[in-house]
């Protein structure tokens, strides 16, 4: 039964759809909304496309309802819009609420509504193009020339209330021309435009956009022409220009003509070779391998622990194995590079200071403190101060073999003279071996420096194989000690002479000195090198008078007729060492 | 321009009553910058509310949801122009601080929940960020504004609180795109809204509505 009926209603239906093709005449096609604009926020109007009618007059109803409502209104202006649109008057129009439309078309046959639209006015605004676009040519005194366009507002909208807010953009081109130039100009009613090529007719064109919507058509073209003689640049200008760019050439020819090389050299900076200190080319150049080996090591350098070639600095340069001089390599490496100088006020390894019961003991008569550093008094002051001591204390005077270097014991005022004004420019803030050993050179220290020949460094110089031991050589500088206080110099002592550049002033080769004796009052007797092996002083001649001293802080001594006499005498007594500690 | 005379149908207000320029032109540059930030949040808004729309909303309808979602619908603003000129600006002004201080709150948690999104492009992400953050700076200026074109004002009034967290944060995945759409088009709307009416202020107290 059920499906009897069915059937029926099915075949009832396709009758009546035959019947009504047959007539050509159906239900009007789903029209289809377009889309809705707003000239100016206060009003919009829908357009739709219609469908296929159906073959019968059809009609649309546009229907709609806001959001928040439930009522539905229809469109209360079919005609304003034009066909097949719905005018919403200002009356109508809500911002900022959603309105959904439906139009729906209907005829005989039946009523085919639109699928919704969702529209909110605020974002549908498309505005008329801007009225009135007049053109004109401006060509003010001193003043470049220009074109000065102006226009109104679109209708409909309200600028001056601040409801509705415009930006523009105008366009144009010479007539012939294919490209457009445009420009922007928020929110003004006029433009000036420069830089035209007379002769020309230009074409202007002008479009506008609120601040949130669509952009407007652009306006129809208005024309201009500009007239053949039209200026177009402002030839003072560049008169103006031209001039002020030669005075520019002028001074920068002269600048470069008078500084040139400096400002090349500001520009361009000479890129800084290496620069290694102690590193001669000349010395290079010449072949003098040693000799510049020998300067680039006696920078003060830290040497690291393992170099054991730079211990051969402290190797004592004469030929003989027995007195080599051991210094604590590993320790006294970390003083400032200056072994000579070096006081370890924590190990009283016996280097002859004052407050050691040394040999030196009673030729100090002050407690002196150790200086951890290396001071020495600035020479020209001292010069006048005779009091000043400047102690060179023998390093190998140690009893345990340390074998220290000589170093330099500043002391205050003391009351063991020193037979010679101190050298000076002594004071050498980098305590290099170089200064100390021109010192130690000079000095006339109470320990027994010696200083072997230049030349006999020479052959020393590069050997590595010096190796520094504590235990036997300490016992050659006891040996020493007891004979003198003399010792052998360090061949750091050597190399700052060697690394001075400084011309001896006299032409004689300087000559090292060993400190023969030291007498009571502290007063050293110097006598030249005899002999390597250090035996018997021969007190053939004293050093003890200075002669000048150099620019490399050397002292320079003759000997002196009239003391020879007094050393020898004294010599005797002082021949035994005092025992050491 | 010695004196601002502020008329505005029955009420004149005078500003800048000493017609010092220092005070004109601090106002006018306050305003101008006001309009800028106005502006500039509506356009994130406006682009950030298409991308979603294009990424996540096509084809579902989520428009339908959306209508009378607004949490800040209750607030009495003006709808259209004439509504807009006869509201006074001291109640416009107290609208755009109302608006701007309920969205305090909604865009944090906008930009929270965003960033927690897969696969989100950055161009919401860093526009949801930028948007909080002017936010932030034209409340401050609003209430610089408020307080020299009414001077001793009220007391902040109640705004409108945002309650759509829970659904921002829902596991079901339609049901939180809709929410997201549901805030972008709400955030759209009401930036607009500050936009016009800061801007219908700006003609009507600086230039004295001959924009």
């Amino acid at each position: 039964m059920k499906e009897n009926a069915a059937s029926r209603v099915v075949f009832i239906l396709l009758l009546f759809l035959y019947a009504s093709l047959l007539n050509g005449q159906s239900p009007p096609e789903k029209p289809k909304l377009i889309k809705c604009r707003s000239p100016g926020k206060e009003t919009f109007t829908c357009w739709w496309e219609p469908g296929a009618d159906g073959g019968l007059p059809t009609n649309y109803t546009l229907t709609y309802h806001k959001e928040g409502e439930t009522l539905i209104h229809e469109c209360p202006d079919y005609k304003t819009g034009g066909p097949n649109s719905c005018y919403f008057s200002k009356k109508y129009t809500s911002i900022w609420k959603m309105y959904v439309i439906t139009v729906s078309a209907i005829n005989q046959m039946g009523i085919s509504p639109s699928d919704p639209l969702y529209v909110d006015v605020t974002y549908i605004v498309e505005p008329e193009p801007p009225m009135n676009l007049t053109l004109e040519l401006k060509h003010p005194e001193d003043r470049k020339p220009y074109l000065w366009i102006k226009w109104s507002p679109p209708t409909l909208t309200d600028v001056k209330s601040g409801w509705f807010s415009i930006q523009h953009e105008i366009r144009l081109k010479p007539e012939k021309a294919t490209d457009w130039e445009t420009h922007f100009a928020p929110k003004l009613t006029q433009l000036k435009i420069f830089n035209l090529y007379p002769g020309q007719k230009y074409l202007v064109q002008i479009r506008c956009k609120p601040d949130h919507g669509y952009w407007s058509e652009w306006s129809p073209e208005s024309s201009i022409q500009i007239p053949n003689d039209f200026p177009v640049k402002d030839t003072s200008m560049w008169i103006f220009v031209g001039v002020l760019s030669a005075v520019i050439c002028l001074i920068m020819v002269w600048a470069v003509a008078l500084k040139g090389y400096s400002m090349v050299t500001c520009i361009l900076p000479p890129v800084p070779g290496p620069k290694i200190k102690g590193f001669d080319i000349h010395l290079l150049e010449k072949g003098k391998s040693e000799e510049f080996l020998r300067a680039l090591e006696s920078q003060d350098f830290l040497p690291t622990s393992d170099c054991e070639d730079l211990l051969m600095e402290f190797i004592e340069v004469d030929d003989s194995e027995d007195q080599h001089l051991m210094p604590r390599p590993s320790k006294e490496h970390m003083e400032q590079g200056v072994k000579p100088m070096h006081l370890d006020p924590d190990t009283d390894s016996g280097r002859g200071s004052c407050d050691s019961p040394s040999l030196l003991s009673e030729k100090c008569d002050e407690p002196q403190a150790y200086p951890s550093k290396f001071h020495i008094p600035e020479g020209p002051e001292k010069l006048e101060n005779p009091e000043t001591n400047l102690t060179c204390l023998q390093a190998p005077q140690s009893t345990n073999g340390e074998g220290k270097i000589p170093y330099f014991l500043a002391n205050g005022p003391k009351s063991s003279t020193w037979p010679f004004p101190q050298p000076p420019s002594l004071y050498s803030p980098r305590y290099s071996y170089h200064n100390i050993a021109d010192v130690c050179e000079l000095a006339l220290g109470m320990a027994g420096t010696t200083a072997t020949l230049l030349d006999q460094t020479d052959q020393h110089a590069f050997t590595p194989s010096k190796t520094i031991e504590t235990g036997g050589e300490g016992k050659a500088a006891k040996q020493r000690e007891s004979e003198a206080y003399s010792s052998e110099p360090d061949q750091d002592m050597a190399w700052p002479l060697l690394q001075d550049k400084t011309p001896l002033i006299s032409a004689k080769p300087l000559e090292y000195v060993e400190i023969h004796k030291v007498s009571q009052d502290g007063v050293l007797a110097l006598f030249p090198k005899q002999n390597e092996k250090f035996g018997a002083p021969e007190a053939s001649k004293e050093y003890s008078k200075v002669s000048r001293v150099t620019d490399s802080n050397i002292l320079v001594l003759v000997p002196d007729p009239q003391a020879q006499n007094l050393t020898l005498l004294e010599e005797p007594a002082k021949k035994a060492p005092p025992a050491l500690p | 321009m010695s004196n601002l005379l502020l008329c505005q149908g029955n009420f004149c207000t005078f500003l800048c009553p000493h017609g010092d320029d220092l005070c004109l032109n601090s106002l006018k540059d306050l305003f101008n910058r006001a309009t800028n930030l106005s502006q500039d949040i509506y356009n994130l808004s406006s682009k950030m509310f298409k991308e979603f729309d294009k990424r996540y909303a096509q084809g579902k309808g989520y428009i339908t949801m959306a209508l009378n979602s607004c949490h800040t619908s209750s607030l009495p603003t003006p709808e259209d122009k004439e509504q807009a000129q006869q509201t006074h600006h001291e109640v416009l002004m107290s609208l755009i601080l109302g608006l701007l201080r309920s969205w305090n709150d909604p865009l944090y948690h906008l930009v929270t929940e965003v960033r927690g999104m897969k696969g989100v492009p950055d161009a919401i992400l860093s526009r949801a960020i930028e948007i909080e953050e002017e936010n932030k700076r034209l409340l401050e200026g609003m209430e610089m504004i408020f307080g020299q074109v009414i001077p001793g004002a009220k007391e902040t009034e109640p705004y409108p609180v945002w309650s759509g967290l829970p659904s921002l944060q829902t596991k079901d995945e339609e049901a939180r795109h809709s929410a997201f759409y549901n805030l972008l088009h709400c955030l759209r709307r009401d930036s607009s809204k500050i936009d016009t009416y800061l801007k219908l202020l700006n003609c009507r107290i600086i230039y004295n509505n001959n924009c």
